[in-house]
């Protein structure tokens, strides 16, 4: 990565990062947001992390390694979340997620 | 500096900074695979400073993804922020701009659960909430530079690395309430991104994806929300 790729990612991520941070608590000083943004912005986090772990897990042209190396992270996967759901601990799910993913790629 | 403030948000920062350890170590590696140096890791990790988009800029770069489509998805993610600080305005009214700037600026998913919960229990204020934020970052900053010098030295597949943001989306998803308009949310967005991919649509699969979950989230709650009030 180029340092002026790494700068226009990196600003722009920045500036909208601190917009969504420090807008909202100039903006609102104890009033209260309206009914509608708030049901959007509730339905933001569980959208985007499902279309994360999705683009992260589903690739369609993996079976053609073979399935037992595109299985690996779908086994490592449900494994962390049985831990996410028992503990909501990230460390948790971190060691978790990738010692298994590790281990499934050394004994394969 | 008040160093009882100092010393009561640094005991409040101590879980969430060895948290930050762990998270940081493979987002500094991974940093490293894109073509990043720790130069470059201390600058992003400063300024923008997000565990998600930190992991998220450097695994689509590696795969390719295009410059806007990767500023869009970051932005996306960054966008629950707003909730945070929505959140936690009402406990800044008797504090200066400056000092709500730098607290609100430097607020994190584990940061703002941990202040929250001493904000709603009283003898708390930003100064001490700011301390646990610095102190956070901190942490993070060191951890990131750490990997990415780490990476220089020893080679991990970067599938390992990058399976550790993976199971950081897994955690903070499992995190979210279980009710039946988040789980058509979530599986909206899951059959969103499994259709853009298969037709090609790589690029901006996670934006269409969840952009998608949230309409059908948002259609879903309207409906029964009317139903209520018929």
């Amino acid at each position: 990565m180029s340092w002026s790729d790494f700068a226009i990612i990196v600003l722009a991520c920045s500036a909208t990062m601190l917009i969504c941070r420090v807008v909202p608590v100039f903006a609102l000083k104890g009033r209260k947001l309206p009914d509608g943004a708030v049901r959007l912005l509730n339905l933001i986090p569980p959208a985007t992390f499902a279309a994360l772990i999705t683009n992260d897990l589903f690739k369609p042209d993996a079976l053609s390694a073979g399935i037992w190396p595109s299985a690996i992270p779908f086994i490592a996967a449900a494994l962390v979340f049985v831990v996410g759901y028992k503990t909501k601990s990230l460390v948790w799910c971190i060691v978790v997620g990738v010692a298994s993913y590790a281990l499934l790629m050394f004994v394969s | 500096m008040d160093m009882t403030a100092f010393k009561e948000g640094l005991k409040s920062a101590l879980p969430i900074m060895a948290g930050y350890v762990v998270l940081g170590l493979p987002c500094g590696l991974l940093c490293q695979q894109a073509g990043m140096d720790w130069v470059m890791v201390l600058i992003m990790s400063a300024i923008f400073y997000s565990g998600a988009g930190q992991y998220m800029i450097p695994n689509m770069w590696l795969a390719g993804g295009p410059i806007i489509s990767i500023i869009a998805s970051v932005t996306l993610v960054n966008t629950r922020q707003m909730l945070y600080g929505a959140s936690l305005s009402r406990f800044c009214e008797q504090s200066s701009k400056a000092a709500t700037f730098l607290f609100g600026a430097t607020v994190t998913d584990e940061s703002f659960g941990v202040n929250l919960a001493r904000f709603e229990n009283g003898n708390w204020d930003v100064k001490r909430a700011t301390v646990v934020n610095l102190c956070s970052q901190t942490s993070w900053a060191l951890s990131c530079v750490a990997g990415t010098l780490i990476g220089g030295l020893v080679s991990v597949p970067t599938a390992i690395a990058s399976f550790a943001m993976t199971s950081i989306f897994i955690c903070l998803l499992c995190m979210q309430k279980v009710n039946a308009t988040n789980v058509i949310t979530v599986l909206c967005a899951v059959m969103g991104v499994c259709i853009c991919k298969v037709t090609g649509l790589s690029g901006p699969a996670i934006l269409l994806g969840a952009l998608i979950g949230m309409a059908a989230g948002y259609v879903y709650s309207s409906v029964i929300k009317r139903k209520e009030h018929a």
